[in-house]
């Protein structure tokens, strides 16, 4: 008894002691905020995200390739993170000419969209980022494809 | 009185593992953001729809805090037993929770274990068998001592 009383007053200590930095260190966060999003990220809900698909917009699926040929967004581009240099070399002229990019990948947690997103930016092609990327997509019941094919 | 029971070795596991826990949380309290951003790579307690990114983002500004409370509390031997049992579970939940990641093909550059900024440990099996000896120290001073049986003689 003695044990367990004294080990949730471990954890409480540690718990205020963070509470306490955040809040007060300035090192700190919100704790609302996903912090994947960075100043100057633009975000798209999914319903957005369609309404664009329908208009031209290009969509780019930064997971994995086995992901992308499981299934994808119709008419998007595989632009793996981790195979960034070599895709976009190869996806460049593609981008350029494109009016609206929209980068998504595995979901809420998952960070890759956000960094292909910075890098396309930083490259000069201004591009938004889903909102819950593929779960959203799917979860929303729009459409899908699998396969190698766009 | 088992080997694991003597006092040097209690303050040598201690001091060790104390040592582990205070480095481990440093790096995560002076970048808890990055520390949140690692903890979203595990997607276990979100970010989702459901959960937003609340949980996710408590646990990363807490955890850090308990580790160093753990890991002082191990080092100078204060509430040894009671710090090495938290230290077992929190030791626990992190296997589980690079197991449950490995096995839905989760690829963690960085665990997240020692440093959050820059090229961390990547998880794998190599780091669930160096965290099971560190469960197993912090088991080994959780568990209650046992003390030599008095050998009292038949009274004369």
């Amino acid at each position: 008894m003695k044990l367990a009383l004294r080990a949730l007053l471990i954890v409480a200590a540690g718990t205020g002691l963070g509470l306490s930095w955040n809040q007060l260190s300035g090192r700190g966060f919100a704790l609302d905020r996903n912090v994947l999003v960075k100043d100057g990220d633009q975000i798209v809900e999914a319903a957005a995200a369609r309404q664009r698909l329908e208009k031209g917009a290009l969509f780019l699926d930064a997971r994995p390739v086995e992901f992308y040929e499981m299934a994808h967004i119709p008419g998007a581009l595989p632009l793996p993170e981790e195979e960034f240099d070599g895709a976009f070399a190869r996806l460049e002229p593609r981008l350029r000419e494109s009016l609206e990019v929209i980068v998504y990948c595995a979901g809420f947690g998952c960070e890759a969209s956000h960094i292909v997103a910075r890098k396309l930016k930083e490259r000069g092609i201004p591009a938004a980022i889903l909102h819950e990327g593929w779960p959203a997509w799917e979860d929303a019941g729009y459409p899908v494809r699998a396969g190698r094919a766009p | 009185m088992s080997f694991l029971d003597r006092r040097p070795v209690q303050w040598a596991l201690g001091l060790l593992l104390g040592a582990v826990f205070i480095y481990a949380s440093w790096d995560k309290i002076l970048n808890p953001s990055e520390f949140a951003r690692i903890v979203y790579h595990y997607q276990l307690i979100g970010p989702s729809r459901s959960l937003g990114p609340l949980p996710a983002n408590l646990l990363a500004v807490t955890l850090p805090w308990i580790e160093l409370v753990v890991g002082l509390l191990l080092a100078t031997g204060l509430w040894r037993r009671e710090a090495a049992a938290v230290a077992a579970v929190m030791l626990l939940v992190f296997v589980a929770a690079v197991g449950a990641a490995l096995a839905r093909g989760i690829d963690l550059e960085n665990c997240g274990c020692f440093t959050v900024t820059g090229t961390g440990r990547a998880a794998g099996l190599r780091l669930i068998a160096g965290d099971l000896l560190l469960l197993g120290a912090a088991a080994a001073l959780a568990a209650p001592r046992r003390r030599p049986l008095t050998s009292a003689g038949p009274a004369a």
